[in-house]
Protein backbone atom coordinates (compact mmCIF):
# COMPACT_ATOMS: atom_id res chain seq x y z
CA UNK A 1 0.00 0.00 0.00
CA UNK A 2 1.58 3.20 -0.92
CA UNK A 3 0.13 6.60 1.19
CA UNK A 4 0.74 10.08 -0.20
CA UNK A 5 0.28 13.63 1.61
CA UNK A 6 -0.01 16.60 -0.13
CA UNK A 7 -0.77 19.96 2.03
CA UNK A 8 -2.21 22.94 0.40
CA UNK A 9 -3.59 26.47 1.09
CA UNK A 10 -2.16 28.77 4.52
CA UNK A 11 0.53 31.48 4.28
CA UNK A 12 2.79 29.54 2.59
CA UNK A 13 0.51 28.22 0.04
CA UNK A 14 2.14 29.79 -2.99
CA UNK A 15 5.49 27.51 -2.04
CA UNK A 16 3.44 24.35 -1.28
CA UNK A 17 1.72 24.27 -4.40
CA UNK A 18 5.09 23.55 -6.06
CA UNK A 19 6.13 21.30 -3.86
CA UNK A 20 5.39 17.22 -4.96
CA UNK A 21 3.94 15.18 -2.05
CA UNK A 22 5.62 12.65 0.05
CA UNK A 23 5.09 9.11 -0.63
CA UNK A 24 5.42 5.89 1.76
CA UNK A 25 5.27 2.31 0.69
CA UNK A 26 4.18 -0.19 3.33
CA UNK A 27 6.74 -2.39 1.60
CA UNK A 28 9.45 -0.60 2.99
CA UNK A 29 8.25 -0.34 6.85
CA UNK A 30 8.74 -2.55 9.69
CA UNK A 31 6.32 -4.77 9.94
CA UNK A 32 4.98 -2.99 13.10
CA UNK A 33 4.95 0.09 11.26
CA UNK A 34 3.28 -0.83 8.36
CA UNK A 35 0.53 -2.59 10.54
CA UNK A 36 -0.22 1.02 12.82
CA UNK A 37 -0.34 2.66 9.21
CA UNK A 38 -2.90 0.16 8.07
CA UNK A 39 -4.64 0.47 10.75
CA UNK A 40 -4.63 4.82 10.67
CA UNK A 41 -5.56 4.06 6.73
CA UNK A 42 -8.60 2.07 7.63
CA UNK A 43 -9.80 4.30 10.71
CA UNK A 44 -9.39 7.85 8.81
CA UNK A 45 -11.44 6.20 5.76
CA UNK A 46 -14.03 5.09 7.60
CA UNK A 47 -14.62 8.35 8.74
CA UNK A 48 -14.54 10.54 5.86
CA UNK A 49 -17.19 13.06 5.68
CA UNK A 50 -18.86 14.13 2.34
CA UNK A 51 -16.00 16.04 0.47
CA UNK A 52 -17.08 19.52 1.03
CA UNK A 53 -13.35 20.96 -0.91
CA UNK A 54 -14.56 24.84 0.43
CA UNK A 55 -12.61 26.56 2.72
CA UNK A 56 -16.06 28.19 4.75
CA UNK A 57 -14.55 31.23 7.02
CA UNK A 58 -11.52 30.09 7.75
CA UNK A 59 -8.71 31.73 6.21
CA UNK A 60 -5.41 30.53 5.71
CA UNK A 61 -6.36 27.23 7.16
CA UNK A 62 -4.16 24.12 5.60
CA UNK A 63 -5.69 21.07 4.31
CA UNK A 64 -4.01 17.94 3.42
CA UNK A 65 -4.81 15.42 0.94
CA UNK A 66 -3.77 11.23 1.57
CA UNK A 67 -4.17 9.66 -1.11
CA UNK A 68 -4.16 5.57 -0.39
CA UNK A 69 -3.05 3.12 -3.78
CA UNK A 70 -4.24 -0.34 -2.35
CA UNK A 71 -4.43 -3.33 -4.79
CA UNK A 72 -5.05 -1.19 -7.49
CA UNK A 73 -7.70 1.31 -5.55
CA UNK A 74 -7.27 4.98 -5.51
CA UNK A 75 -8.89 6.71 -2.16
CA UNK A 76 -8.22 10.55 -1.81
CA UNK A 77 -9.05 11.76 1.94
CA UNK A 78 -9.03 15.82 2.23
CA UNK A 79 -9.32 17.44 5.57
CA UNK A 80 -8.91 20.92 6.52
CA UNK A 81 -7.20 22.43 10.02
CA UNK A 82 -10.53 23.21 11.00
CA UNK A 83 -12.95 20.83 10.20
CA UNK A 84 -10.68 17.16 10.80
CA UNK A 85 -11.65 14.35 12.58
CA UNK A 86 -9.66 12.74 15.30
CA UNK A 87 -8.83 9.50 13.01
CA UNK A 88 -7.92 12.22 10.22
CA UNK A 89 -5.79 13.91 12.84
CA UNK A 90 -4.12 10.70 14.15
CA UNK A 91 -3.11 9.23 10.72
CA UNK A 92 -1.94 12.70 9.37
CA UNK A 93 0.38 13.03 12.78
CA UNK A 94 1.82 9.40 11.86
CA UNK A 95 2.73 10.65 8.11
CA UNK A 96 4.05 13.99 9.46
CA UNK A 97 6.44 12.06 12.19
CA UNK A 98 7.46 9.84 9.36
CA UNK A 99 8.49 12.34 6.59
CA UNK A 100 10.13 14.45 9.44
CA UNK A 101 12.36 12.05 11.40
CA UNK A 102 15.90 12.58 11.16
CA UNK B 1 8.14 76.98 -15.17
CA UNK B 2 6.85 75.95 -11.92
CA UNK B 3 4.12 73.09 -11.01
CA UNK B 4 1.04 73.34 -8.71
CA UNK B 5 0.72 70.81 -6.54
CA UNK B 6 -2.18 69.99 -3.63
CA UNK B 7 -1.04 69.47 -0.47
CA UNK B 8 -3.58 67.91 2.01
CA UNK B 9 -3.57 67.66 6.04
CA UNK B 10 -0.23 68.27 6.75
CA UNK B 11 0.49 71.26 7.18
CA UNK B 12 0.22 72.77 11.11
CA UNK B 13 -2.80 74.69 11.69
CA UNK B 14 -1.87 77.82 12.67
CA UNK B 15 0.68 78.01 9.18
CA UNK B 16 -2.65 76.96 7.15
CA UNK B 17 -4.36 80.52 9.19
CA UNK B 18 -0.88 82.32 7.80
CA UNK B 19 -1.29 81.54 4.70
CA UNK B 20 -4.49 82.14 4.07
CA UNK B 21 -3.62 85.77 5.02
CA UNK B 22 -0.73 85.82 1.87
CA UNK B 23 -1.52 88.19 -0.86
CA UNK B 24 -0.62 85.58 -3.44
CA UNK B 25 -4.09 84.00 -4.29
CA UNK B 26 -2.67 80.57 -5.53
CA UNK B 27 -1.07 80.33 -2.26
CA UNK B 28 -4.61 80.96 -0.03
CA UNK B 29 -6.29 78.83 -2.30
CA UNK B 30 -3.74 75.67 -1.45
CA UNK B 31 -4.18 77.07 1.84
CA UNK B 32 -8.04 76.93 1.69
CA UNK B 33 -8.74 73.35 -0.22
CA UNK B 34 -6.01 71.86 2.92
CA UNK B 35 -8.32 73.22 5.15
CA UNK B 36 -11.61 71.81 3.71
CA UNK B 37 -10.18 68.76 2.72
CA UNK B 38 -9.00 68.02 6.29
CA UNK B 39 -11.55 69.40 7.93
CA UNK B 40 -13.98 67.07 5.79
CA UNK B 41 -11.79 64.46 6.65
CA UNK B 42 -12.34 65.10 10.54
CA UNK B 43 -15.92 65.22 10.55
CA UNK B 44 -16.39 62.13 8.58
CA UNK B 45 -13.97 60.34 11.13
CA UNK B 46 -15.54 62.21 14.15
CA UNK B 47 -18.99 60.72 12.89
CA UNK B 48 -17.95 57.30 12.70
CA UNK B 49 -16.17 57.30 15.83
CA UNK B 50 -19.29 58.26 17.96
CA UNK B 51 -21.13 55.64 16.70
CA UNK B 52 -18.69 53.19 17.77
CA UNK B 53 -18.45 54.15 21.04
CA UNK B 54 -21.96 54.00 21.39
CA UNK B 55 -21.86 49.95 20.84
CA UNK B 56 -18.39 48.79 21.75
CA UNK B 57 -19.06 45.64 24.49
CA UNK B 58 -15.51 43.76 23.90
CA UNK B 59 -13.26 46.97 23.45
CA UNK B 60 -11.29 44.60 21.32
CA UNK B 61 -9.68 42.90 24.92
CA UNK B 62 -7.11 40.35 24.01
CA UNK B 63 -7.11 36.75 25.07
CA UNK B 64 -4.22 34.22 24.39
CA UNK B 65 -4.76 30.25 24.58
CA UNK B 66 -1.58 27.80 24.52
CA UNK B 67 -3.04 25.05 22.49
CA UNK B 68 0.29 22.76 23.81
CA UNK B 69 1.02 21.65 20.36
CA UNK B 70 -2.45 19.90 20.24
CA UNK B 71 -5.25 20.56 17.48
CA UNK B 72 -8.50 20.94 19.77
CA UNK B 73 -8.89 25.06 20.51
CA UNK B 74 -11.53 24.17 23.20
CA UNK B 75 -9.21 22.52 25.42
CA UNK B 76 -6.61 25.40 25.27
CA UNK B 77 -4.79 26.76 28.28
CA UNK B 78 -5.53 30.29 29.18
CA UNK B 79 -2.05 31.98 29.58
CA UNK B 80 -2.19 35.72 28.87
CA UNK B 81 -5.39 38.38 29.30
CA UNK B 82 -5.45 41.96 29.26
CA UNK B 83 -5.50 42.00 33.51
CA UNK B 84 -2.72 39.40 33.75
CA UNK B 85 0.88 40.30 33.25
CA UNK B 86 3.46 39.39 31.03
CA UNK B 87 4.30 35.81 30.54
CA UNK B 88 7.66 34.37 30.46
CA UNK B 89 6.40 32.25 27.20
CA UNK B 90 8.06 35.00 24.95
CA UNK B 91 5.36 33.44 22.07
CA UNK B 92 2.65 34.17 24.48
CA UNK B 93 3.19 38.13 24.76
CA UNK B 94 4.67 38.63 20.86
CA UNK B 95 1.14 36.95 19.94
CA UNK B 96 -0.94 39.64 22.98
CA UNK B 97 1.35 42.38 21.31
CA UNK B 98 0.43 41.31 18.11
CA UNK B 99 -2.83 41.86 18.60
CA UNK B 100 -2.67 44.55 20.23
CA UNK B 101 -0.75 46.79 17.39
CA UNK B 102 -3.15 46.01 14.81
CA UNK B 103 -6.15 46.54 16.86
CA UNK B 104 -4.20 50.08 18.04
CA UNK B 105 -3.81 50.26 14.18
CA UNK B 106 -7.26 49.70 13.14
CA UNK B 107 -8.64 52.39 16.09
CA UNK B 108 -5.99 54.65 15.93
CA UNK B 109 -5.47 55.19 11.48
CA UNK B 110 -8.74 54.02 10.72
CA UNK B 111 -11.25 54.63 13.53
CA UNK B 112 -12.35 51.06 13.72
CA UNK B 113 -12.90 49.07 16.95
CA UNK B 114 -11.73 45.90 16.33
CA UNK B 115 -12.61 43.33 13.65
CA UNK B 116 -16.31 43.70 13.62
CA UNK B 117 -16.45 47.20 14.16
CA UNK B 118 -18.04 47.08 17.31
CA UNK B 119 -15.05 46.06 19.91
CA UNK B 120 -14.81 42.56 19.06
CA UNK B 121 -12.64 40.34 21.71
CA UNK B 122 -9.58 38.98 20.18
CA UNK B 123 -8.45 35.74 20.77
CA UNK B 124 -4.77 34.17 19.96
CA UNK B 125 -4.31 30.53 20.36
CA UNK B 126 -0.21 29.84 20.07
CA UNK B 127 1.61 26.77 20.00
CA UNK B 128 -0.84 25.14 17.84
CA UNK B 129 -0.03 21.31 16.39
CA UNK B 130 3.30 20.05 16.71
CA UNK B 131 6.19 22.05 13.97
CA UNK B 132 2.80 23.68 12.32
CA UNK B 133 3.97 26.11 9.44
CA UNK B 134 1.21 28.31 9.99
CA UNK B 135 -0.70 30.78 10.87
CA UNK B 136 -4.71 31.17 10.10
CA UNK B 137 -8.00 32.75 10.94
CA UNK B 138 -10.65 30.41 11.66
CA UNK B 139 -13.31 32.33 11.36
CA UNK B 140 -13.66 33.62 14.68
CA UNK B 141 -9.86 33.58 16.31
CA UNK B 142 -6.19 33.53 15.19
CA UNK B 143 -4.22 30.33 15.62
CA UNK B 144 -0.24 30.46 15.61
CA UNK B 145 2.11 28.00 14.88
CA UNK B 146 5.72 26.86 16.50
CA UNK B 147 7.09 26.40 12.94
CA UNK B 148 9.03 23.06 11.87
CA UNK B 149 12.51 24.54 13.36
CA UNK B 150 14.22 23.55 9.89
CA UNK B 151 12.68 25.92 7.34
CA UNK B 152 9.71 27.82 9.60
CA UNK B 153 9.82 29.46 12.74
CA UNK B 154 7.60 30.91 15.23
CA UNK B 155 5.04 32.44 13.94
CA UNK B 156 3.74 34.85 16.01
CA UNK B 157 7.46 36.73 15.23
CA UNK B 158 5.53 38.33 12.27
CA UNK B 159 3.08 41.73 13.36
CA UNK B 160 2.48 41.51 9.53
CA UNK B 161 1.59 37.77 9.38
CA UNK B 162 -1.06 38.95 12.44
CA UNK B 163 -2.23 41.70 11.10
CA UNK B 164 -2.73 39.88 7.89
CA UNK B 165 -5.06 37.21 9.51
CA UNK B 166 -6.95 40.17 11.62
CA UNK B 167 -7.50 42.05 8.46
CA UNK B 168 -9.52 38.54 7.00
CA UNK B 169 -12.07 39.16 9.82
CA UNK B 170 -12.23 42.74 8.95
CA UNK B 171 -13.07 41.56 5.34
CA UNK B 172 -15.69 39.14 6.39
CA UNK B 173 -17.40 41.88 8.40
CA UNK B 174 -17.00 44.58 5.56
CA UNK B 175 -17.00 43.58 2.08
CA UNK B 176 -17.17 39.66 2.89
CA UNK B 177 -15.12 39.05 -0.29
CA UNK B 178 -15.50 35.28 -1.54
CA UNK B 179 -12.62 33.02 -1.22
CA UNK B 180 -11.95 32.12 -4.53
CA UNK B 181 -10.57 33.37 -7.96
CA UNK B 182 -10.46 37.20 -7.95
CA UNK B 183 -12.47 38.01 -5.00
CA UNK B 184 -10.18 35.74 -2.93
CA UNK B 185 -6.95 37.15 -4.63
CA UNK B 186 -8.50 40.59 -3.58
CA UNK B 187 -9.18 39.31 -0.18
CA UNK B 188 -5.42 37.85 0.58
CA UNK B 189 -4.13 41.20 -1.46
CA UNK B 190 -6.28 43.23 1.51
CA UNK B 191 -5.02 41.14 3.71
CA UNK B 192 -1.51 41.69 2.99
CA UNK B 193 -1.67 45.28 2.46
CA UNK B 194 -2.90 45.98 5.63
CA UNK B 195 -0.86 43.29 7.25
CA UNK B 196 2.30 45.58 6.00
CA UNK B 197 0.79 48.63 7.16
CA UNK B 198 0.53 47.80 10.83
CA UNK B 199 4.41 47.07 10.72
CA UNK B 200 4.95 50.41 8.88
CA UNK B 201 2.63 52.24 11.38
CA UNK B 202 4.00 50.58 14.48
CA UNK B 203 7.20 51.30 13.52
CA UNK B 204 7.12 54.56 11.68
CA UNK B 205 8.03 53.61 8.80
CA UNK B 206 7.79 55.57 5.08
CA UNK B 207 6.86 54.14 2.36
CA UNK B 208 10.81 54.52 1.59
CA UNK B 209 11.88 53.29 4.35
CA UNK B 210 9.81 50.29 4.62
CA UNK B 211 10.60 46.78 3.22
CA UNK B 212 7.16 46.00 1.73
CA UNK B 213 7.69 42.27 2.77
CA UNK B 214 5.22 39.75 4.14
CA UNK B 215 6.67 37.23 6.82
CA UNK B 216 10.18 38.25 6.63
CA UNK B 217 10.51 36.34 10.24
CA UNK B 218 8.92 33.60 9.69
CA UNK B 219 12.23 31.72 8.15
CA UNK B 220 14.97 30.13 9.80
CA UNK B 221 18.71 31.96 9.05
CA UNK B 222 19.23 29.02 7.04
CA UNK B 223 16.46 29.43 4.65
CA UNK B 224 17.60 31.35 1.53
CA UNK B 225 14.60 33.69 1.34
CA UNK B 226 13.18 37.56 1.77
CA UNK B 227 9.90 36.80 2.92
CA UNK B 228 6.57 35.21 2.19
CA UNK B 229 5.72 37.69 -0.48
CA UNK B 230 7.31 41.06 -1.44
CA UNK B 231 4.10 43.94 -2.28
CA UNK B 232 7.24 46.06 -4.46
CA UNK B 233 8.22 42.84 -5.99
CA UNK B 234 5.75 40.14 -6.35
CA UNK B 235 7.41 37.02 -8.09
CA UNK B 236 10.43 37.96 -6.10
CA UNK B 237 10.06 37.07 -2.35
CA UNK B 238 12.23 33.81 -2.85
CA UNK B 239 14.03 31.89 -5.90
CA UNK B 240 16.05 28.44 -3.85
CA UNK B 241 15.89 24.74 -4.95
CA UNK B 242 13.64 23.91 -1.59
CA UNK B 243 10.78 26.20 -2.52
CA UNK B 244 11.39 27.02 -6.02
CA UNK B 245 10.51 30.76 -7.72
CA UNK B 246 7.82 32.97 -6.13
CA UNK B 247 5.10 32.31 -8.38
CA UNK B 248 3.53 35.67 -7.78
CA UNK B 249 2.34 37.63 -10.99
CA UNK B 250 2.95 41.65 -10.58
CA UNK B 251 0.68 42.12 -13.76
CA UNK B 252 -2.40 40.98 -15.67
CA UNK B 253 -0.83 39.53 -18.63
CA UNK B 254 1.38 37.09 -16.17
CA UNK B 255 -2.24 36.58 -14.09
CA UNK B 256 -2.72 32.80 -13.14
CA UNK B 257 -5.62 30.50 -14.20
CA UNK B 258 -5.74 27.67 -11.30
CA UNK B 259 -9.03 25.91 -10.81
CA UNK B 260 -10.92 26.89 -7.72
CA UNK B 261 -10.02 23.76 -5.56
CA UNK B 262 -8.05 23.25 -2.32
CA UNK B 263 -5.33 21.92 -4.58
CA UNK B 264 -5.68 25.10 -7.31
CA UNK B 265 -5.52 27.31 -3.90
CA UNK B 266 -8.99 28.27 -4.60
CA UNK B 267 -7.84 30.13 -8.09
CA UNK B 268 -4.46 31.00 -7.05
CA UNK B 269 -5.93 33.49 -4.61
CA UNK B 270 -2.50 33.32 -2.80
CA UNK B 271 -0.80 33.66 -5.83
CA UNK B 272 -2.70 36.32 -8.05
CA UNK B 273 -2.79 38.88 -4.82
CA UNK B 274 0.64 39.85 -5.99
CA UNK B 275 -1.43 41.81 -8.62
CA UNK B 276 -3.51 44.37 -6.33
CA UNK B 277 -0.42 44.25 -4.02
CA UNK B 278 1.89 45.80 -7.19
CA UNK B 279 -0.92 48.21 -7.11
CA UNK B 280 -1.42 49.25 -3.62
CA UNK B 281 2.95 49.71 -3.41
CA UNK B 282 3.17 51.84 -6.28
CA UNK B 283 -0.30 54.14 -5.48
CA UNK B 284 1.71 54.36 -1.86
CA UNK B 285 5.29 55.14 -2.90
CA UNK B 286 3.67 57.69 -6.12
CA UNK B 287 1.46 59.31 -3.08
CA UNK B 288 4.83 59.43 -0.75
CA UNK B 289 5.31 59.75 3.14
CA UNK B 290 3.26 57.17 4.94
CA UNK B 291 1.46 54.45 3.41
CA UNK B 292 -1.24 54.29 6.45
CA UNK B 293 -2.12 57.93 5.66
CA UNK B 294 -3.95 58.58 2.28
CA UNK B 295 -3.45 54.90 0.50
CA UNK B 296 -4.73 53.08 3.38
CA UNK B 297 -7.46 55.53 3.81
CA UNK B 298 -8.42 54.97 -0.03
CA UNK B 299 -8.28 51.05 0.05
CA UNK B 300 -10.02 51.00 3.10
CA UNK B 301 -12.75 53.03 2.21
CA UNK B 302 -13.07 50.91 -1.48
CA UNK B 303 -12.89 47.84 1.17
CA UNK B 304 -16.15 48.88 2.84
CA UNK B 305 -17.49 49.86 -0.38
CA UNK B 306 -16.93 46.41 -2.25
CA UNK B 307 -19.28 43.18 -2.29
CA UNK B 308 -18.36 39.33 -1.89
CA UNK B 309 -17.90 39.16 -5.78
CA UNK B 310 -16.00 42.44 -6.48
CA UNK B 311 -13.41 41.55 -9.06
CA UNK B 312 -10.00 43.22 -9.54
CA UNK B 313 -11.52 45.86 -11.92
CA UNK B 314 -14.15 46.65 -9.94
CA UNK B 315 -11.78 47.13 -6.96
CA UNK B 316 -9.59 49.70 -9.24
CA UNK B 317 -12.37 51.74 -10.23
CA UNK B 318 -13.75 51.65 -6.64
CA UNK B 319 -9.95 52.91 -5.65
CA UNK B 320 -10.55 55.89 -8.69
CA UNK B 321 -13.62 56.67 -7.12
CA UNK B 322 -13.05 57.21 -3.88
CA UNK B 323 -9.21 59.03 -4.11
CA UNK B 324 -11.71 61.64 -5.94
CA UNK B 325 -14.23 61.99 -2.96
CA UNK B 326 -10.93 62.15 -0.48
CA UNK B 327 -8.99 64.28 -2.31
CA UNK B 328 -10.68 65.75 -5.42
CA UNK B 329 -10.86 65.13 -9.34
CA UNK B 330 -7.30 65.17 -10.72
CA UNK B 331 -5.69 65.30 -7.34
CA UNK B 332 -2.37 63.96 -6.68
CA UNK B 333 -3.78 60.89 -4.85
CA UNK B 334 -6.40 60.14 -7.64
CA UNK B 335 -3.63 60.31 -10.36
CA UNK B 336 -1.43 57.85 -8.51
CA UNK B 337 -4.41 55.22 -8.13
CA UNK B 338 -4.99 55.80 -11.60
CA UNK B 339 -1.11 55.11 -13.08
CA UNK B 340 -1.04 52.24 -10.64
CA UNK B 341 -3.61 50.18 -11.60
CA UNK B 342 -2.62 51.01 -15.23
CA UNK B 343 1.18 49.86 -14.20
CA UNK B 344 -0.34 46.52 -13.50
CA UNK B 345 -1.98 45.93 -16.60
CA UNK B 346 -5.96 47.13 -15.27
CA UNK B 347 -7.06 50.86 -17.00
CA UNK B 348 -9.93 52.66 -15.12
CA UNK B 349 -13.80 51.93 -16.66
CA UNK B 350 -14.50 55.50 -18.50
CA UNK B 351 -11.44 57.26 -18.74
CA UNK B 352 -10.16 56.89 -22.20
CA UNK B 353 -6.82 55.26 -22.92
CA UNK B 354 -5.12 58.22 -24.35
CA UNK B 355 -6.59 60.68 -21.39
CA UNK B 356 -5.67 58.00 -18.69
CA UNK B 357 -1.98 58.20 -20.17
CA UNK B 358 -1.62 61.55 -20.23
CA UNK B 359 -2.92 61.50 -16.30
CA UNK B 360 -0.51 58.71 -15.52
CA UNK B 361 2.34 60.36 -17.21
CA UNK B 362 1.67 63.59 -15.09
CA UNK B 363 1.06 61.45 -11.43
CA UNK B 364 4.77 59.78 -12.72
CA UNK B 365 6.40 62.77 -13.17
CA UNK B 366 5.18 65.11 -10.58
CA UNK B 367 6.45 62.89 -7.74
CA UNK B 368 4.10 62.36 -5.75
CA UNK B 369 2.30 64.80 -2.81
CA UNK B 370 4.39 63.32 -0.15
CA UNK B 371 7.61 63.02 -1.84
CA UNK B 372 8.33 65.91 0.11
CA UNK B 373 7.01 67.81 3.33
CA UNK B 374 3.94 69.90 2.49
CA UNK B 375 5.35 72.61 4.01
CA UNK B 376 8.21 72.44 1.93
CA UNK B 377 6.39 72.22 -0.82
CA UNK B 378 4.23 75.51 -0.24
CA UNK B 379 7.83 77.46 0.53
CA UNK B 380 9.05 75.89 -2.88
CA UNK B 381 5.87 77.25 -4.80
CA UNK B 382 6.18 81.18 -2.84
CA UNK B 383 9.80 81.05 -3.62
CA UNK B 384 9.17 80.38 -6.87
CA UNK B 385 6.17 82.24 -7.19
CA UNK B 386 8.13 85.81 -5.68
CA UNK B 387 10.88 85.04 -7.82
CA UNK B 388 8.78 85.58 -10.80
CA UNK B 389 7.28 88.53 -9.37
CA UNK B 390 11.00 89.64 -8.58
CA UNK B 391 12.10 89.21 -12.61
CA UNK B 392 8.41 90.70 -13.41
CA UNK B 393 9.24 93.67 -11.26
CA UNK B 394 12.81 93.88 -12.59
CA UNK B 395 11.60 93.42 -16.68
CA UNK B 396 8.94 96.30 -15.76
CA UNK B 397 11.77 98.77 -13.94
CA UNK B 398 13.99 97.88 -17.26
CA UNK B 399 11.14 99.07 -19.54
CA UNK B 400 10.42 102.00 -17.86
CA UNK B 401 13.88 103.01 -17.52
CA UNK B 402 14.01 102.70 -21.10
CA UNK B 403 11.20 104.74 -22.02
CA UNK B 404 12.35 107.41 -19.36
CA UNK B 405 15.66 107.33 -21.70
CA UNK B 406 14.00 107.34 -24.70
CA UNK B 407 11.83 110.03 -23.86
CA UNK B 408 14.58 112.18 -22.68
CA UNK B 409 16.14 111.79 -25.98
Amino acid sequence: MKVSLARHGGQAAAIRLQQPPEVVDTDTLPRSAATELTRLVAAATASAPAVSDRPGRARDAMSYTITVQDDGVTTDLTQSDTTMSPEFAALLDWLDKHFTRP
Amino acid sequence: MTTTRRVHCIIPPHLLDKLLESDDSEVRKAALDTMLTTTRLRGERAIRASFIGATAPGNGRRTVFDCRQGRVLPTATLVRTEEGTASQDASVNRAFDGLGLTRDFYHDVLQRDSIDGLGMRLNGYIHFDRMYNNAFWDGQQMVFGDGDGRMFTDFTGAVDVIGHELTHGVTEYTAGLAYHDQPGALNESISDVFGTLVKQWSAHQSVDAADWLIGAEVFTPGIDADALRSLKAPGEAYDNPEFGKDPQPAHMNKYVNLPNTERGDYGGVHINSGIPNKAFYLTATRIGGYAWQAPALIWYESLKASTSQTQFQDFADTTYQKAEELYGADSAEQLAVLAAWQDVGIHISGIPTGIARTRSHTARHNGGVGHEDGVAALSKQIKALTAQVKALAEDVTALKSSNALKSSR
